[in-house]
């Protein structure tokens, strides 16, 4: 299974990274072996996200930048203002990291 | 948001990951359950120092996580700690997460997008110029391979014969026809298309009185010319056989029908005074040539002097010019953690897939999915979200 990397720099994902890194600092763990987790991660997460949530999300905002490389998208929005089913959050300046969906799906 | 929480999925996520770890840690001479525990330990209580996850997780190892109902109720999200406080006492580091946590690290991104990217188009697009060359050639020769279009024959790298053009022809045929060198009206015959035969005869005689018959029409009595006049005139007689092998190309259409075209050229010195006269066409091309090889192959003697000169230059210019331009990329990720740093804590970064980008005008809309977002010190998930920006 195709798996992104992408969710590692999110909040659980730092974590984990940062756990591993000290328990690779400290010889607890082989490299190798965390490495290991963080795959396990990235397909944990990703069925999770598949699975587990539901909810829907619109988001607008100025775009302040755009960037397409390596099938990755990024987008830089000013004032942007995200909305669910109950609550809004503006943000004065967000990054969106994107990867395309269709490489897991190969 | 939706039945489950952003909590309980990060709990879900960190079981799962430890469940199917856990072999890799017993057996194959891994560090054991007890380091995996430890994992666990430590990478729950970092989400509950960032405040993704709330309270403390209850696990029992029959126990299958029910973190709905027992940890987070919804509205939690929006209060992180609310549902610490009611267990412990709450600590520094609990009121106030470490900055750490929320600066991301630059990780590569999508590993298994790499590969895809660095299919470059290479091949002979480069250099079109020489394949339509030999192509038109190769149908006005009749398959002759066309040896002044390779490089390692070492007669024509003195000069690339190039398409020079008709006018060059034409000039030639007028002087010729002008200084009554020939015996024959050149430029009636390159229409009239006048037979080889004679041609050849054409040859016999001339190659005793220092003047150079040519044949364009027909591959293998040039390729003979040329290799007389390789042995016989030097260089110049080689670039005049090329031009008129230009000429020819010229005369495709009307010499489709006979397989040679008579054509008699000025005498040596003539052909040396076209050069001379003309430079710029061959050196011209000729730069044009290597410009699209290699940049370093040896060119004309010209373009050889022009090249080193400027190249200490280049460096310099290129040190100068190198800090710029990588100061002026970090400053927009600088302004990323300036603005982090001022705001301590807001990194917002929503992580995504994407189904579909697409843009009319400065309107971009865009659909994602599986996404993680971190806003305002929050974290949420998301199944679809769809983008509209204006750019």
């Amino acid at each position: 299974m195709a798996t992104f990397e992408l969710y590692r720099r999110s909040t659980i994902g730092m974590c984990l990274t940062e756990t591993l890194d000290e328990m690779v600092s400290s010889s607890t763990l082989s490299p190798e072996l965390a490495i290991q987790v963080l795959v396990q991660f990235d397909k944990s997460m990703t069925e999770a996200l598949e699975s587990q949530v539901k909810s829907k999300v619109s988001i607008k905002g100025h775009l302040h930048t755009y960037r397409f490389c390596d099938n990755v998208w990024t987008f830089i929005l000013q004032d942007a203002l995200f909305k669910n089913e109950d609550t809004q959050e503006n943000v004065g300046r967000v990054k969106i990291v994107a990867c395309d969906s269709k490489l897991l799906s190969q | 948001m939706a039945s489950t929480t952003t909590s309980s999925v990060y709990i879900n996520v960190i079981e799962d990951v430890i469940n199917k770890v856990r072999e890799e840690f017993i057996n194959n001479g891994g560090p054991g359950e007890a380091v995996l525990n430890e994992l666990q330990g430590i990478w729950e209580a970092k989400m509950m120092q960032a405040g993704v996850i709330l309270g403390p997780i209850e696990r029992s190892s029959q126990k299958q996580p029910t973190p709905g109902s027992a940890i987070t109720p919804v509205h939690d999200l929006n209060v992180p700690y609310e549902g610490t406080e009611e267990y412990e006492t709450p600590t520094a580091d609990m009121l106030f997460p470490p900055t750490p946590l929320q600066t991301p690290v630059p990780t590569p991104l999508p590993g298994s997008a790499d590969g895809s990217m660095y299919n470059i188009p290479t091949g002979g697009s480069d250099y079109p110029t020489p394949v339509n060359d030999n192509g038109s050639n190769a149908d006005i020769k009749g398959g002759r391979p066309s040896p002044y279009m390779q490089s390692p024959s070492p007669w024509s790298n003195q000069r690339t014969p190039l398409s020079v053009d008709v006018n060059v022809a034409y000039v030639e045929g007028r002087e010729e026809v002008d200084r009554g060198t020939s015996n024959q009206p050149l430029t009636q015959d390159f229409f009239m298309m006048s037979s080889g035969k004679r041609k050849r005869e054409d040859f016999a005689q001339y190659q005793n009185g220092g003047y150079i018959p040519q044949q364009d029409g027909a591959g293998d009595a040039t390729s003979e010319v040329a290799k007389a006049e390789g042995s016989r005139g030097g260089n110049f007689l080689d670039r005049r056989h090329s031009t008129t092998t230009a000429k020819s190309k010229f005369l495709a259409e009307l010499a489709r029908s006979s397989s040679k075209i008579p054509q008699l050229d000025g005498p040596i010195p003539d052909s040396y005074e076209d050069m001379l006269s003309t430079p710029n066409i061959y050196n011209y091309q000729g730069v044009v040539n290597e410009d699209y090889n290699v940049v370093n192959t040896p060119a004309p003697n010209d373009l050889q002097a022009s090249t080193p000169a400027p190249a200490p230059q280049n460096d310099i210019v290129d040190d100068d010019d190198d800090e710029p331009l990588n100061e002026d990329d970090d400053d927009e990720d600088d302004l990323d953690d300036v603005d982090q740093g001022e705001e301590l804590n807001t990194q917002h970064l929503v992580l995504a897939q994407f189904d579909k980008v697409t843009r009319t005008k400065s309107r971009w809309k865009c659909t994602l999915k599986d996404g993680i977002m971190h806003i305002n010190n929050k974290d949420i998930l998301f199944n679809k979200a769809t983008g509209e920006f204006d750019f």
